[in-house]
């Protein structure tokens, strides 16, 4: 039997986290939650998820910090990225190419809220994609 | 009498050099050197704290610091600095050691490692009291400092919005979402009463999040930073996404929305999201003030030199003494009565129409039924309808276009 997908949320907001979980849990996936950046790369560093759920505005290292480390780290190039925000996309964007030259490789930017429908089809698209499973 | 010393007469130069110190003669410049001492500060350290109270001013000798204010917006919110300037060599900061209530008004974080003169602020307000010819220099000093604090308000307040918006769009977001989790029957099976009650907290909740990105924008609009954003967009896409972003809103109202799209789609350059801003806002306000069971029609076409779209109610048309007025911040006009909204969606629409160097117009329309007045101009007496047509050129550039020009330019010369 495989084992099921993995998907990391990652969100200051525990209400944030709490919606999230209670559409995922419908569905066959593994999830584990983080409130920083931080605390984030710990837990990938244990174990490469299928999906990363992402905020960008957090405490200790924000969401930017977390995509600068991802792709440049080879084991984690191939983990694909959802951003889940309230920045807009071409603020972000910009943002994050004046600190760092290059384009931001992430695989869905959704501003927030989303619809459970739209989340766990996202997802499940994500999840076609990832080179973990 | 004063005894000079080396240091002292070293310090009062350096004093003579800051902003605030510089038109004072440099015998009073050594006097206040006594009340000085030299610190350093590391990269993170502050040099002083919002909210505490004002004991020394500071001359920045060497590095830089910025001046941060908190941003707390209710309870549950993590505390933020915003950052209002920075204060490179030679400028001041701490003023508030001078002024009464002696209450630190920003907290000075050093961004780089930092040498200051610190001047106790007791010993300096006595001092300039007793010689009130220094003490009107300095405050004529200090009164320029903070006139140019005040020039930098509008930047500051962009700034502070920015972060307020993102502190009211979070929580809006997480009632957002859980309303949307409760509705799709993640949360157990509603009855229809909690169904309908919830679908109208959405609706609610969906208006002011829209209405703080209003304000948030209205700080931001400046043409510059919307021409930044230029680049190849689909019309097709763009009136699609502003025709979804009014689904509900039109439903809710009993308004039918009839789309009379362009033959033939062509490219064309502006700002995508924000031109899907402009048909969004004019398709809100038609929809606002329709009465029920009415059309809004949104049609579009392309003209050789521009694209036209227009948007058109059946409405009791627009006070023709508002009409002057409706582009204007804020403008509500008398006859909104309970509509919502804060006047800002007509204001935000012109300055993005602006800055695509277009034209937006309104007009009243005829009453065309059967005995109406049908042949009537323009701004009618008994008009049923408004309508809002855009005009954008379609010889805009992207910023790769202009940089592209610049270069065949550059090297005809």
């Amino acid at each position: 039997m495989t084992q099921q997908q993995l998907i990391l949320i990652v969100d200051d907001d525990p209400d944030i986290l709490d919606n999230i979980v209670t559409v995922l849990e419908t569905q066959p996936y593994r999830l584990a939650t983080a409130r920083d950046g931080k605390k984030c790369m710990e837990m990938i560093a244990e174990e490469i998820p299928d999906l990363l759920i992402l905020d960008l505005l957090m405490p200790r290292m924000d969401g930017w910090g977390v995509i600068r480390e991802m792709r440049s780290e080879p084991r984690y190039m191939g983990v694909p990225i959802m951003i889940l925000t309230t920045v807009i996309e071409d603020a972000s964007r910009r943002r994050y190419e004046l600190e760092t030259g290059i384009a931001m490789d992430v695989q869905a930017y959704i501003q927030k809220p989303v619809s459970p429908s739209e989340l766990i089809r996202r997802v499940e698209k994500l999840l076609g994609l990832s080179g973990h499973a | 009498m004063l005894k000079t010393t080396a240091h002292s007469s070293l310090l009062a130069e350096r004093l003579r050099r800051s902003e605030v110190f510089g038109a004072i003669c440099l015998a009073d410049c050594l006097e206040i050197a006594e009340m000085c001492s030299e610190e350093t500060y590391d990269e993170g350290e502050s040099i002083l704290v919002e909210g505490e109270s004002a004991k020394k001013l500071f001359i920045i000798e060497r590095g830089k610091v910025s001046l941060e204010k908190k941003v707390q917006l209710g309870r549950h919110s993590t505390p933020r600095n915003a950052t209002i300037n920075y204060i490179v060599p030679f400028k001041m900061t701490g003023f508030s050691a001078l002024v009464s209530p002696y209450i630190y008004t920003t907290s000075a974080i050093c961004v780089e490692p930092v040498r200051v003169i610190a001047i106790d602020g007791q010993s300096l307000r006595s001092y300039l009291d007793a010689h009130p010819t220094v003490g009107l220099k300095v405050m004529d000093e200090l009164t320029a400092l903070i006139s140019d604090r005040y020039r930098q308000a509008t930047s500051t307040l962009t700034y502070f919005l920015s972060i307020v918006s993102h502190e009211l769009r979070s929580p809006l977001a997480a009632v957002e979402n859980y309303l949307q989790v409760m509705l799709e029957g993640y949360a157990g099976d509603l009855t229809p009463k909690q169904e309908r009650m919830i679908q109208r907290s959405i609706v609610r909740v969906t208006d002011l999040r829209g209405q703080i990105g209003d304000i948030v924008d209205l700080a931001r609009m400046r043409p510059e930073q919307i021409q930044t954003d230029f680049t190849w967009y689909d019309f097709k896409e763009v009136g699609n996404q502003a025709i979804e972003d009014v689904r509900l809103a039109a439903a809710e109202r009993d308004i039918r929305i009839f789309v009379e799209p362009p033959t033939v789609f062509e490219p064309i350059v502006g700002a995508p999201r924000r031109m899907r801003q402009v048909f969004t806002n004019l398709l809100n306000n038609a929809i606002r003030y329709s009465p029920p069971g009415t059309m809004v029609t949104f049609r579009a076409w392309f003209e050789a030199d521009e694209m036209v779209v227009e948007v058109e109610d059946q409405g009791p048309g627009i006070d023709p003494e508002d009409m002057p007025h409706i582009f204007k911040d804020f403008f509500r006009s008398s006859s909104t009565g309970d509509a919502p909204g804060m006047g800002l969606g007509l204001s935000i629409a012109k300055k993005i129409v602006d800055a695509h160097s277009g034209q937006i117009l309104v007009r009243n329309l005829p009453d065309e039924s059967p005995g109406g007045e049908d042949d009537l101009p323009g701004n009618a007496e008994t008009p049923t309808g408004t309508c809002f047509t855009v005009r954008v050129p379609r010889n805009l550039q992207t910023a790769e276009m202009r940089r592209q020009k610049w270069m065949e330019s550059a090297s005809d010369r």
